[in-house]
């Protein structure tokens, strides 16, 4: 365990976050509200549970068959005239992305929200190659002009107080100072990206789902960001990671009606578009990526995770999301799921940790991702690889071998019990550790449990 | 190898047992359909004119038209005063668009529309308030009755469309309007 540290842990974030006590406690009723509307929206349906374990089989289904629903939509989309990249990693993908963008002489170009983008550094590679990139959802672009990057997956500024939008609007855009209603701003921003829109040179997306069998993609957003930067410029270009894929329409008309009630409680969002060609004259382009998705395939519990549809559902319910915030995680996907396809990226080893397994987001999933089950197993991964984070590494080792032997761990305890009755409480606090921090130290039992069982119910 | 190769390889190591593709048996909910509709757009902040919709719309549309607004219409019944052009970003200046949409959805308030219907792609986005016209019959009543009515074969474009555009990216306060129309009517006839 002499690994570098290059980064702060998710604790030590988490208490910059956690200064502010108004704040946390807003960011975290915020979310709380979304949980609240969701929960209403899937009661709503019957149905619910059925569509849950549907669209969790029909991601098994596909992901069991890649290869063939990947050729499928290949052909299909060729057959469309949608011309398929294939990219291995980020870099490969923003190469054939700023190739593309090159090639037609593009000075500007319009995002709507891709979190695949965002893995691949695709922003700062194309401006270092001179390319204008206008982040297009109001909440991404809020953080591009904050130079941030999202804080959730689905509501990418929900760290900020619209105060603070206010100001960064007066000071890049050229809002009213002090005006901080958010209609006021919303439509400034309208105003601003529109003209953005009618200038752009070409329109980039992410993708929701990819239709095998029609060749299609489905764009969801509740702006409609995505069919403006889509539909005035001649050249399209959307991103995909490998997981996205569903066979067929009737999939889409499972996940269709579960992403927007799970992420936000709406009963579908405002556009749920499908790109099955491009427009007359138009040139439309599809870049499916790998990334490392294979190699987490290869593992049948880290496979699961790629059931995800990124709806955000499980950070909206995640009591350490709601009171650490998106930026104490080392991954730029946060919560559950940021833990689940994120932790081999965390340098500090830290964020398998940020979870109570409590087993609300696998609870609240619409594909039932076992997320508390693959992030109990990333701690495992961690300390089979000899990456226990500080202090763990020292004292884990310890706790397995007291608690694998009834002697020691008997031994241990009457220690324990017999401290917490006559020792004082200044003195044993630091053994707490961060338990402590918060907490009181409980009041010792008369006996052991073992020794509580054998006297009233070993008979 | 190219990268498609090296990726359809790496996958040939799935650690997951095969799974069958599931079928949905879902029992669509098919009591007062218009109703149902009526009551999801509501819920997505669209608004549902039922009595003598299309009466009603030609006579809005030649008050928007005398009030000098331009208006774009697809639907035969109605005239606008603004042609479909080939350049998408002539659209800039449209104040209404009337499309007529294919399908609409009970339970959640969502309307098909389609390339071929809109005229143009950018059409249902580009404009500042949004007309579309549905028949009642055309109404069913989920997502999965919708998807397997539509198809793709011969349009390049579709899109489901639930009320007029709206964001809460600024702490979660729901603003209608964001990037495409700022109101939905839905004429039913």
């Amino acid at each position: 365990m002499s690994q570098a540290q290059t980064s702060v842990g998710h604790a030590e974030k988490a208490d910059i976050f956690c200064k502010d006590e108004a704040r946390v406690d807003w960011h975290s009723k915020a979310l709380w509200l979304l949980r609240q509307k969701r929960d209403r929206a899937a009661a709503a349906i019957p149905e619910w549970e059925e569509l849950r374990t549907l669209g969790s089989e029909i991601k098994l289904h596909t992901l069991t068959h890649l290869p063939q629903y990947l050729e499928q939509f290949e052909a299909n989309c060729q057959k469309n005239g949608i011309i398929v990249h294939w990219a291995k990693d980020g870099q490969e993908h923003n190469r054939i992305v700023h190739e593309i963008l090159s090639k037609h002489q593009v000075k500007k170009l319009v995002k709507s929200k891709s979190m695949l983008t965002e893995e691949c550094h695709l922003n700062p590679y194309l401006e270092s190659k001179g390319i204008e990139v206008i982040d297009t959802d109001l909440g991404e672009r809020i953080i591009q002009l904050n130079k941030q990057p999202p804080s959730h997956i689905v509501v990418p500024a929900i760290h900020l107080k619209k105060e603070e939008v206010g100001e960064l609007f007066h000071n890049k855009i050229g809002t009213e100072k002090g005006a901080s209603d958010p209609t006021y701003l919303t439509r400034s921003a309208r105003a601003h990206l529109r003209e953005h829109f009618l200038t752009a040179d070409a329109g980039m997306t992410g993708v929701n789902m990819a239709i095998a069998e029609d060749g299609a993609i489905v764009v969801c957003t509740n702006e409609g960001n995505a069919d403006m930067g889509c539909n005035l410029p001649k050249l399209t270009l959307h991103s995909m990671g490998i997981d996205k894929l569903i066979p067929n329409n009737e999939a889409a008309s499972v996940l269709l009606r579960t992403l927007a009630r799970n992420a936000i409680g709406q009963l579908i969002t405002t556009y749920s578009s499908f790109y099955h060609g491009p427009k007359p004259g138009g040139e439309m382009h599809v870049i499916i990526v790998d990334n490392g998705r294979s190699e987490m395939l290869k593992d049948k519990l880290l496979a699961e995770s790629l059931k995800c549809i990124r709806c955000g559902g499980c950070m909206n319910t995640c009591p350490v999301y709601r009171r650490s915030g998106g930026y104490s995680y080392n991954y730029f996907i946060p919560g559950p799921i940021g833990i689940a396809v994120g932790s081999n990226q965390d340098d500090t080893n830290t964020i398998p940790w940020a979870c109570t397994l409590c087993g609300s987001c696998t609870y609240v999933c619409p594909t039932k991702v076992p997320l508390h089950n693959i992030i109990a197993y990333q701690r495992r991964l961690k300390a089979e690889a000899g990456k226990l984070p500080y202090g763990k590494a020292g004292y884990m080792p310890m706790v397995g071998k007291v608690m694998s032997s009834p002697t020691l761990l008997n031994c241990a305890m009457s220690v324990a019990r017999f401290s917490l009755r006559y020792l004082p409480g200044s003195l044993l606090k630091p053994f707490a550790g961060a338990w402590g921090k918060y907490r009181e130290l409980p009041k010792a039992p008369a006996s052991s449990f073992e020794a509580w069982y054998k006297k009233n119910r070993s008979k | 190898m190219s990268s498609k190769a090296e990726i359809l390889a790496a996958l040939k190591s799935v650690a997951l047992p095969e799974h069958p593709m599931p079928k949905v048996e879902i029992a669509p909910r098919l009591d007062d359909l218009i109703g149902q509709y009526e009551a999801g757009l509501k819920a997505c902040g669209g608004t549902l004119i039922r009595d003598n919709a299309l009466a009603a719309l030609q006579s809005q549309v030649d008050t928007l038209i005398a009030e000098g607004k331009q208006v774009i219409s697809r639907v035969d019944a109605v005239t606008g005063n603004r042609e479909v052009p080939s350049d998408p970003h002539e659209l800039k200046d449209i104040n209404y668009a009337v499309i007529p949409g294919q399908l609409g959805v009970a339970e959640n308030g969502s309307i098909w529309v389609t390339e071929d219907l809109a005229g143009i792609r950018i059409a249902p986005f580009i404009c500042e308030n949004l007309m579309l016209v549905l028949k009642a019959e055309d109404i069913v009543a989920n997502m999965h009755q919708a998807l397997a009515k539509i198809s793709l074969d011969n349009t390049g474009f579709g899109v489901f469309i639930a009320g007029p555009s709206k964001t809460a990216d600024i702490e979660q306060a729901l603003v209608i309007g964001a990037h495409g129309a700022c109101t939905l009517n839905v004429y039913l006839v």
